[in-house]
């Protein structure tokens, strides 16, 4: 066996076509000439991908023995989160429960966040596919300008009356509880106005009530969690 | 690198607050709240110009597009970066499993040829030099 197999690659002294022939195979794999130059490699014996050898080193004993590729030192075999340094980012991630709503990441933020962008035309990818066409600077409004800006008295049509109101939020809660300082109150008349419309709003659709219950009937099973503890967390993390 | 996303994040914060302040003057005006709202404006108008100016020192941030995705679809951005660590982890495992796997074929293959044709095998390891057993 070792003797079909030296001859076939050949020793240094044995040339020509006549190890595949003598064994049968057919014309088999083309046999380098020794007379050939250094410059001159057959066309089948060049490799465009990996590296040359040269013509010497094809008496070696191997036939188109190419070099080993440098190792790098990074390789898949490598825990790559422990070498980034990623442990705690995978631990935050992907060792806690992540909520899945928008609004559990960004609990301070008015209005109705969890309701897909396309539905009211205000997704981020429509502003970036068609950008706003408008001047370079932001100019303030003169006088002239703000005059267009004078409004009817009395409270919005009820189409247009949906569209500030906000989900009920946990941390309202626990602003009574906890006394939070950090969210800025509002003016008093617009937030005295603001729980006045809301108790009207309350009496006004049954609908609303249902609602509500049951979404106290779900607050009241899930563990009490603090959103506005975590409320600066998320938002802290939430442009890295 | 934090104060510049503090700065930003101070700056829209503001800005929201006063909207929705306005959205609260609006939705029952009345004539005496005119000068509220003239001033409100130009506070949002102001708020922008603030983080306008922000903009020159988050120039160098890339936010990846999918994350927008998530955000379109009322979803928690978080969780792309969870996702992402996953899909990292779970390839890594992937890659590591076939490292292993060719690591073990190599040794062995070398072994049996070793066997069959100990004399190449050696001038093989000559050129090359020892693998290390797996």
């Amino acid at each position: 066996m070792t003797e079909i197999f030296s001859s076939l690659y050949g020793q240094p002294d044995s040339q020509g076509p006549s190890g595949p022939s003598a064994l049968g195979f057919g014309s088999g794999k083309p046999q380098v000439p020794q007379n050939m130059g250094p410059m001159c490699f057959p066309h089948q014996m060049v490799d465009e991908g990996g590296p040359i050898r040269k013509p010497s080193a094809m008496n070696e004993p191997f036939y188109l023995l190419r070099e080993l590729p440098m190792e790098n030192e990074l390789t898949g075999h490598t825990n790559l989160i422990t070498h980034y340094n990623l442990e705690h980012a995978y631990n935050k991630f992907c060792g806690k429960k992540v909520k899945e709503k928008l609004s559990n990441f960004l609990p301070e933020l008015p209005g109705m966040i969890d309701s897909p962008g396309i539905q009211d035309n205000s997704s981020l990818r429509s502003l970036i596919e068609k950008p706003p066409v408008c001047n370079n600077s932001f100019s303030p409004l003169t006088g002239v300008m703000l005059t267009g800006f004078r409004l009817h008295t009395g409270p919005l049509p009820e189409q247009y009356r949906l569209m500030h109101i906000q989900p009920p939020k946990k941390k309202n809660k626990h602003k009574h509880k906890h006394h939070r300082p950090q969210d800025p109150l509002p003016p008093e008349t617009p937030s005295d106005s603001d729980h006045k419309k809301k108790k009207k709003k309350k009496d006004d659709d049954p609908d609303r009530k249902k609602k509500k219950k049951d979404k106290k009937k779900k607050k009241n099973r899930h563990s009490p969690d603090h959103p506005g503890m975590t409320g600066a967390q998320p938002s802290g993390n939430s442009l890295r | 690198m934090a104060e510049k996303f503090d700065n930003l994040e101070e700056h829209l914060e503001k800005f929201v607050e006063n909207i929705r302040q306005l959205g609260i003057i609006v939705s029952d005006f009345q004539p005496s709240s005119q000068t509220g709202l003239n001033q409100k404006l130009n506070f949002m108008i102001t708020g922008l110009q603030d983080i306008e100016k922000c903009r020159q020192q988050l120039h160098d941030i890339n936010v990846p597009l999918e994350v927008f995705e998530y955000i379109d679809q009322g979803r928690n951005p978080q969780l792309y970066t969870k996702e992402c660590l996953e899909r990292a982890l779970a390839k890594n495992e992937q890659v590591k499993g076939k490292i292993d796997t060719l690591t073990k074929f190599k040794s062995l293959l070398i072994s049996e040829l070793g066997k069959v044709f100990p004399e190449e095998m050696a001038k093989y390891k000559a050129i090359h030099g020892d693998d290390p057993p797996s």
